[in-house]
């Protein structure tokens, strides 16, 4: 993704270790609101 | 063929166990042929019925709850983590959800038969909140099916497997060029692929702390952080970077137009 968007002209870069390295150096969190939430179907 | 009920006939239970059990947690062990091979021992009175039967439904069953329970406390994550596998990993999510909620019962009596499914069909009755009583039952039903027919296999077919493997053996030296050769192409064909998209690998990386510092500098404004995530928005309680937006992989064309171009992407994962 981060090519595609190098391509459509967007200054991009990648964090490393992603979600958990930013956790690890102690970055605010959110959570994510429930409307972005994607609700998969559950036997109960 | 006699070397092999050799080996069986020392190993033979504890080696059914072993190879069902790894097969099972997602490791690439042959069950399907251990199965064969022990209905031939079988056949050849090295190994007894029952010993094999229980030893291979104790290795399955034993890894089907271990793998049911991982994917009832990991939620999603452990279905995204196998999806990682697919060529789509959101499609593959979605798509593996519904079509288990809608024949998950069937799918665990004849999930042991078909590759990929053999190894989500636990975990995804897991995560799906199944109840323990109704997975076993369905689980145990699907491993007596699976151990049964490859067993009745390997018991009728010892004579063509000793054929089978006698040509084998005979083919052996065949076998190891055609793999080298196999090897040798694979290596060409990943340097080539190398060469020929070397220009993309240069993606700027940073490090958490260092975004971190920007903000703190008061340069929000000047960049926009995504989350691109190909799961974990399926948990309740789901956490992202504060402040970052999110864009589906499905729909890259459209989510794109969103972007604000005057600003710095820094794109996130797991």
């Amino acid at each position: 993704m981060a090519h595609i968007l190098r391509d459509k002209g967007f200054n991009t870069f990648v964090i490393i270790g992603g979600i958990a390295a930013w956790r690890k150096a102690g970055g605010h969190l959110e959570s994510v609101p429930k409307n972005d939430l994607v609700k998969l179907p559950t036997f109960s | 063929m006699s070397h092999l009920l050799a080996i069986l006939g020392r190993h033979g239970y504890s080696l059914t166990f072993a190879v069902l059990l790894a097969e099972t947690v997602g490791l690439p062990f042959p069950a399907s042929i251990a199965l064969v091979a022990a209905g031939a021992a079988i056949a050849s009175h090295t190994l007894s019925a029952t010993g094999v039967v229980l030893a291979a439904l104790a290795g399955l069953i034993l890894g089907d709850i271990w793998q049911f329970w991982l994917g009832r406390y990991t939620g999603w994550a452990l279905l995204g983590f196998l999806c990682r596998l697919s060529m789509n990993p959101e499609t593959c999510i979605l798509r593996s959800a519904e079509s288990f909620y809608k024949r998950g019962k069937e799918t665990l009596l004849v999930a042991k038969f078909v590759p990929g499914v053999n190894t989500m069909a636990a975990p995804l009755a897991g995560s799906m909140k199944m109840p323990f009583g109704q997975f076993l039952r369905l689980d145990l039903a699907g491993c007596v099916l699976y151990v049964a027919t490859y067993l009745l296999l390997g018991y009728v077919s010892r004579d063509f497997l000793a054929a089978v493997l006698n040509s084998i053996y005979t083919a052996s030296r065949v076998m190891e060029g055609i793999i080298i050769a196999a090897l040798i192409a694979y290596v060409v064909y990943r340097i080539v692929q190398y060469q020929k998209y070397r220009e993309y690998y240069f993606v700027p990386r940073v490090q958490a702390e260092d975004l971190a510092a920007r903000l703190e500098a008061g340069e929000a404004d000047r960049l926009q952080i995504v989350d691109v995530r190909s799961h974990g928005y399926y948990d309740i309680g789901a956490e992202r970077i504060f402040g970052s937006i999110r864009i589906e992989p499905n729909n890259l064309e459209e989510e794109i137009k969103n972007l604000p171009k005057d600003k710095d992407i820094y794109l996130y994962c797991t």
